[in-house]
């Protein structure tokens, strides 16, 4: 079922035709040059990005044979998303933060629920207009309840290794062979002691309605999970595409049922699956399905562009001496392209931007995958994906 | 003086790499279950703020063997990463495996190691590792046990008082700016030597250490390591053989030695450098021949019960067709 759906995606891939006009500003789609030049950014300014070759026989041809997709490893994921609780509320908090760096004005508050309230709507648009069709889903309240009741169990098998409730998803300790040397080799000093569990204090912050079963038995505990994401470019839907391989902290793959604790539960099982990574002759990868992608960029992509806009034609009147753009990047890191000017609300300033839109760039392509990689954060909340902000 | 600690290895073993060992076993090795080279790497250590706590959690000092490792040239030019070379042996019974004679194997390539010290000068075996295997591919469960062999010192490196500090207390953010630039065109990135001449820092190749003093033969050597290490106070396994390295080749000079831990993998914006620098010392060292003898080495990997035993990574969950399929739906 699952295998025949890959193979029928796989040929709609193949025929669809490469996207060849830039549209990233009206619809989010991008080409696949704009896909490297984003790349070639993203690699630039955050060097744990690199781009691969992947396996020979995969290499899509519309791509530079050496940058097929971009991979970082290791991201850090501390702690579960269900232990998250999200509620639509918090969503929306979330993405505030996300976006928006210092003082913030409370018309941009609005502005992120609306995108955020625009993109539940596509979805359900989406679904009534039959594209969800070809995404595996579950059925019912009852699937749901028993993943539900599945992760519940993982979380606290997770921290006492075998636990007999769950005997399909860790390894059977009995099948490890009985063979442990304590002999091999003599104590010694100058080794020290592996913390592979990390022991964080408690966080006092924590509201107790928030604490899922696994923090209220081992308080202590942080399962610091670590995560090998891939972004790829799917041709069909013309946007960005990411995949995640996940460790636990003994360095063990993660199961799929696993890793689907680390996804926001509106993702879950929805548009998360496991997949055949499209560069591997034979990898499985946990992957977020792009087909909501491009529309959600598309959005993001407006408010940003516009603020982005809106402070280039500030740097102009400021500083008609030294070109604007120049400035900007010249102050590197620290000057977010979309870091807003705290004054004037964007409603404002819309107008005049779109009349002088031939003389101010806007947002460039370069940003595309930065700002999809904060989109992705909030689908994978507790992995920390988006660098970006650390910087 | 407090003893160095050194924080071990840890495994990480991509998902991609017992694929290819997978396709290797059943189309190229076959029945043979001869050793075959390998390479890993391992990356500067990695810390993460946690957003709830605001703590600092210092991740895994992991070294990481993926399916490039079994590429021959495989050239891995990521910034601040570092290559290891290793042996995997891949048993065919589950029964051979724990049957191996795991001290010989280990002697074996604590010799190579050693012998790569003494006669070659050369530090790239220096993190060398062994990794033996069984893989049961019906089950899609592979069994494996990690070794990093490191020489033991006899007696223990100690840290003087003052301790692992920051780097920037012992250099200025222009200095280390520069070591991170040049210490990217030296060859061998995994070890290097730090000379400073007033504000001037200059890298180079630990292979070259006689005439990279020259100039200043009674100064202290200064030697940097890319460190995969973040824990404040326990440097990373490579430093371990690099000391051994040089106490073996340079009795007289390493009575002390000034070590740099670098742990920046790019020049942090915020000025707040990982970076560690300490200065460790042998109590009175041995006599000049006493050096070149083997010392014993240890590192076999434990498993995640804190015992020195095998470890199984279960892949059916991402590879059984089966599993596979009932996931989906």
């Amino acid at each position: 079922m699952q295998a025949l759906q890959s193979h029928i995606f796989a040929v709609r891939e193949y025929l669809s035709p490469v996207l060849k006009e830039s549209k990233f500003k009206e619809h989010g789609r991008i080409t696949p040059e704009e896909f490297v030049a984003a790349g070639d950014f993203l690699t630039y300014k955050f060097p744990v990005w690199t781009w691969e070759k992947g396996d020979a026989s995969k290499t899509r041809e519309y791509l530079p044979s050496d940058k097929q997709y971009l991979v970082t490893r290791g991201v850090p994921c501390l702690r579960r998303a269900t232990s998250l609780a999200y509620t639509d509320a918090d969503e929306d908090a979330e993405r505030l933060l996300s976006f928006a760096e210092g003082p913030t004005a409370s018309g941009e508050a609005d502005e992120w629920v609306e995108t955020h309230a625009g993109r539940k709507a596509t979805q359900d648009s989406a679904g009534n207009a039959g594209t969800i069709d070809d995404i595996p889903d579950l059925d019912g309240e009852k699937d749901g309840d028993a993943v539900t009741r599945g992760l519940a169990g993982l979380s606290v098998s997770g921290n006492q290794s075998a636990s007999a409730e769950v005997p399909e998803v860790t390894p059977d300790l009995d099948d490890i062979p009985d063979m442990e040397e304590e002999d091999l080799e003599d104590g010694d000093e100058a080794t020290a002691a592996i913390t592979a569990k990390p022991v964080a204090l408690v966080p006092a912050t924590l509201k107790p309605g928030v604490v899922n079963q696994a923090d209220a038995l081992n308080p202590n505990l942080l399962q610091v999970r670590t995560y090998d994401v891939m972004i790829s470019y799917d041709k069909y839907y013309q946007t960005p595409r990411v995949w995640l391989i996940g460790f636990d902290e003994n360095g063990t793959p993660l199961t799929p049922t696993q890793i689907f604790q680390d996804i926001s539960a509106d993702h879950a099982n929805k548009t998360v699956t496991i997949e055949p990574f499209i560069h591997s002759a034979s990898l499985q990868a946990a992957s977020v399905h792009p087909c909501k992608h491009a529309s959600v960029m598309k959005k993001v992509i407006e408010r940003m562009n516009n603020s982005v806009v809106e402070e280039q034609l500030a740097h102009r009147k400021l500083s008609s001496s030294t070109s604007g753009k120049d400035s900007k990047e010249k102050e590197g890191k620290k000057k977010w392209p979309f870091s807003r000017k705290s004054s004037g609300t964007g409603k404002d300033v819309v107008p005049q931007a779109g009349g002088e839109d031939e003389e101010v760039e806007g947002m460039r392509v370069d940003f595309y995958l930065v700002v999809f990689l904060k989109f992705i954060a909030s689908i994978v909340p507790t992995i920390e994906v988006d660098s970006t902000t650390s910087f | 003086m407090p003893i160095v600690q050194f924080a071990p290895f840890t495994s990480l073993v991509q998902p991609s790499f017992w694929h290819e060992l997978t396709r290797l076993k059943i189309d190229v090795l076959k029945l043979s279950d001869d050793a075959v080279p390998i390479r890993g790497s391992y990356t500067t250590g990695r810390s993460v703020v946690d957003r709830e706590s605001g703590q600092e959690i210092a991740l895994g000092c992991n070294l990481s063997v993926g399916s490039e490792s079994f590429e021959k040239d495989h050239k891995h030019d990521r910034l601040g990463s570092a290559h290891a070379s290793g042996t995997v042996k891949n048993y065919n019974t589950i029964e051979d495996f724990k049957a191996a004679d795991k001290t010989a194997l280990f002697n074996g390539e604590a010799d190579k190691i050693w012998n790569q010290i003494v006669t070659t000068r050369d530090t790239s075996l220096l993190t060398h590792f062994l990794l033996i295997t069984f893989a049961d591919l019906k089950k899609y469960k592979y069994y494996y046990w990690f070794a990093f062999p490191a020489f033991v010192s006899k007696p223990a490196w100690e840290i003087d008082e003052a301790g692992w500090t920051s780097a920037s207390t012992e250099y200025t953010p222009e200095a280390l700016a520069s070591i991170y630039t040049q210490h990217r065109n030296i060859d061998a990135p995994s070890f290097f030597l730090v000379r400073s001449s007033g504000a001037e820092v200059t890298v180079g190749t630990v292979e070259s250490l006689e005439e990279f003093y020259s100039q200043t033969p009674d100064s202290p050597i200064t030697v940097g390591f890319i460190d995969p290490s973040a824990n404040p106070t326990n440097p990373g396994w490579p430093l371990r053989n690099l000391l051994a390295y040089l106490h073996a080749l340079y009795p007289t000079k390493t009575h002390s030695v000034r070590v740099l831990c670098w742990r920046d993998a790019e020049i942090p914006s915020t000025g707040n450098w990982k970076s560690k620098f300490g200065t460790v010392s042998v109590p009175n060292t041995e006599s000049v021949e006493g050096a070149t003898t083997k010392p014993s080495a240890v590192g076999w990997e434990k498993n995640p019960q804190g015992k020195l035993g095998p470890r199984v990574a279960d892949l059916a969950p991402m590879m059984d067709p089966t599993r596979l399929a009932n996931q989906a739906v």
